[in-house]
């Protein structure tokens, strides 16, 4: 699905991707764990677009294209999608207002038929029970006033509407309390299927008790220095990041 | 003398003969004594602090005509001026004077006054008296002088104590051109809301076709103690024309006011703004939008004056610029050494949608007390890149995203609106300008949380 060869990127002319190497093939769950400023977010960053971000090496292959020549919202059309870590407030636009630009921008890209709102709603409402969300949520402004809770949920809400073959699911686990976090992971398990695939960013182990990954990488300083299986999570949770740092030095 | 006063000292005299007759004759006292400090200042240079941004020569160059005729104007025209089925009490002016055939009064609470000044000497003489003059005065803003040597008619609101009015009174004055005449309508407000009054007027200037016509207003809002007053402009006037208000609210002990100022219309818009808090633990909420586009310029100079301990105001302005246009944005706060425990915040925000608009914010502070919070923050900047990559990580176009950040941006502060069909009101208006301006039905309409 995803084949990231050589990824160098910085902000600022600071390097902060130093050459990723990740290939992710559909039906798969990735994980990247990594301690604070370890690049992990740059690298979501990255793969939707966030025009701060240069890419000064390497590329990026999705489903047979090349995903660093493409604008953001052509990236969505192909079907990548970024849940953020801080999911943006905007005051006077309805939630269902959004998400149905969206809906039908990426429909109107493969030449499907633009739903019309009574569609529109009827399927919102559908996806809204993945999330256990309030049907109050189709009206209000997106983002605003909502809880940290609320916004993750909203996050997953999106991805089930927009139906993206990549989801990328940035630190979705922070500032959520468990029964947040056992709603937001259900619907990621919900929407799993065999035709997309997810990378879970995390900086935490807890999140990969209920979404649990094919593959765990560990992303130290701009460069994945470790993968393996669901184990390495625990392994990281038991001993902290610094056994990988140490093994790093030893390796040195 | 300079041709500009020579031309205002001939149209005074006119005006006195065939124009002024209806008012008492304390009141023609007031003109003269304006017109002869207008006569002696002049019209403001950018060489003036106050005007330092804002160039009104293109006002003061044009040999502008008191408006002596009552022009009409279709009432189609009047009723696209609201969202359908309004509900409101609604008094209406064309060219500054009193239009009976629009103006819909009939269900006005007990005891509750809206009408138009000419018409309220005989009923409340006393009153305007008490009231007319004494806050705006015009020994320092040009035209105020000028609008008050012209004063003539304006609306009159008189809520009494105690008295709640529930729907929105509807102030709405129209300018309409009069071919080969540069049109002025000099219009003098006066809003009066005693003790534990409460109410919430819509403040409306339009116009009727494009035109070059001069709104020169001045309004004076009394709130009494313990009143709730809240007061909703939208200037939407022709782009061609020229706007000035000195809005003048004087505040006693526990009232609670809050205005709000919309400015998408005319050329050159200058709207001073000044709210005496004259009593303790009162509140005072003064927000606004302007949305510029073309070779606009759109001033807000606001004046927030602390003189009672223990005193909140809050004041946020937004501003979104197009094209080439201009906006100025001076908010002063000065706090009395009395006044402790004041707790002013003042933020002024700005959009800039082209690299060509251009802004002029400044936050002017004076604090003689020594317990006090006051805050403010300024700031111009383009689109934020993260917020338009939400969307487009959603699949939205960035021409749509610009769209629907913009429209955010301004929902920030209409949110600001107390009174909820003066909310609507306001909404739409933004709404379907931002549609115009963006040349796309493709906006969303503005919901609240």
């Amino acid at each position: 699905m995803i084949e990231i060869k050589n990824l160098h990127a910085s902000v600022n002319g600071k390097e902060i991707l130093k050459g990723i190497n990740l290939t992710v093939k559909a039906g798969e769950i990735h994980a990247i764990m990594g301690p604070n400023g370890s690049g992990k977010s740059t690298l979501a960053q990255v793969l939707a677009g966030h025009p701060a971000y240069q890419v000064t090496q390497g590329e990026v292959i999705f489903e047979g294209q090349n995903l660093l020549d493409m604008e953001p919202e052509v990236r969505a059309h192909a079907g990548v999608f970024l849940a953020f870590q801080y999911p943006v407030e905007i005051p006077g636009v309805s939630n269902s207002y959004f998400l149905k630009a969206g809906l039908n921008e990426i429909r109107k890209s493969r030449g499907e038929e633009e739903l019309d709102s009574m569609q529109f709603l009827k399927m919102l409402k559908e996806k809204m029970k993945i999330v256990e969300m309030d049907p109050s949520f189709i009206n209000r402004p997106v983002n605003e006033g909502f809880s940290g809770g609320e916004k993750k949920r909203n996050e997953i809400l999106q991805m089930a509407v927009l139906e993206p073959k990549l989801a990328i699911l940035d630190e979705t686990d922070s500032g959520l309390d468990i029964d947040a976090l056992k709603i937001v992971s259900s619907g990621v398990n919900k929407l799993k299927s065999p035709k997309n695939a997810t990378i879970v960013v995390t900086h935490y182990q807890r999140l990969l008790n209920y979404i649990v990954p094919d593959v765990v990488h560990v992303l130290v300083n701009g460069r994945i220095v470790k993968s393996g299986g669901k184990g390495l999570a625990m392994e990281l949770e038991a001993n902290g990041y610094d056994f990988i740092r140490e093994e790093m030095q030893q390796s040195a | 003398m300079s041709n500009e006063i020579h031309h205002y000292t001939a149209e005074f005299q006119e005006f006195q003969q065939n124009g002024a007759t209806k008012s008492p004759s304390w009141v023609n006292d007031i003109r003269s004594s304006a017109l002869a400090v207008f006569t002696d200042r002049g019209f403001p240079t950018t060489k003036l602090e106050d005007w330092k941004y804002t160039n009104v020569s293109p006002i003061t160059k044009l040999p502008y005509h008191y408006a002596s005729v009552v022009s009409a104007v279709p009432s189609e025209l009047v009723s696209s001026l609201f969202v359908d089925g309004i509900d409101q009490h609604l008094i209406v002016f064309v060219n500054g004077h009193f239009s009976e055939e629009h103006s819909k009064l009939n269900s006005l609470p007990a005891g509750v006054t809206v009408k138009n000044l000419i018409s309220a000497y005989a009923t409340h003489q006393e009153v305007i008296k008490e009231h007319l003059s004494k806050y705006a005065t015009y020994n320092e803003n040009p035209f105020t002088a000028l609008n008050t040597a012209f004063i003539n008619d304006g609306a009159f609101v008189h809520v009494p104590a105690g008295v709640s009015v529930e729907k929105p009174i509807h102030l709405l004055f129209i300018s309409t051109g009069i071919n080969g005449t540069y049109v002025a309508a000099h219009i003098r407000n006066l809003i009066v809301a005693e003790e534990g009054a409460k109410v919430s007027i819509a403040h409306g200037f339009s116009s009727a076709q494009a035109n070059t016509n001069l709104t020169n207003v001045v309004t004076e809002v009394v709130a009494k103690k313990e009143s709730v007053v809240e007061i909703v402009k939208v200037q939407r006037e022709s782009d061609t024309a020229y706007h000035v208000e000195n809005l003048h609210v004087h505040q006693y002990h526990q009232s609670n006011v809050h205005l709000f100022s919309l400015a998408v219309g005319s050329a050159i818009a200058r709207n001073d703004i000044s709210i005496i808090i004259d009593g303790e633990s009162t509140e005072c909420n003064l927000n606004g939008l302007y949305i510029t586009s073309g070779a606009q310029l759109i001033d807000h100079h606001t004046f927030m004056h602390h003189i009672h301990p223990n005193c909140p105001s809050h004041e946020l302005f937004k501003g979104i610029l197009m094209d080439k246009s201009r906006a100025v944005f001076n908010g002063k706060v000065y706090v009395e050494p009395e006044a402790q425990k004041t707790d002013s915040k003042q933020t002024n925000r700005n959009l800039l949608l082209s690299d060509d608009a251009v802004v002029d914010t400044k936050p002017e502070l004076e604090i003689f007390a020594d317990d006090v919070k006051c805050t403010h923050g300024a700031a111009v900047g383009g689109m934020n890149e993260t917020h338009s990559l939400y969307l487009k990580t959603r699949g939205i176009s960035e021409g749509s995203a610009r769209g629907m950040l913009t429209v955010g941006f301004a929902a920030e502060a209409t949110q600001k609106i107390v009174h909820p069909v003066l909310r609507q009101h306001v909404d739409k208006i933004v709404v379907d300008h931002l549609r115009k301006k963006f040349g796309t039905a493709n906006l969303p309409d503005i919901v609240h949380a």
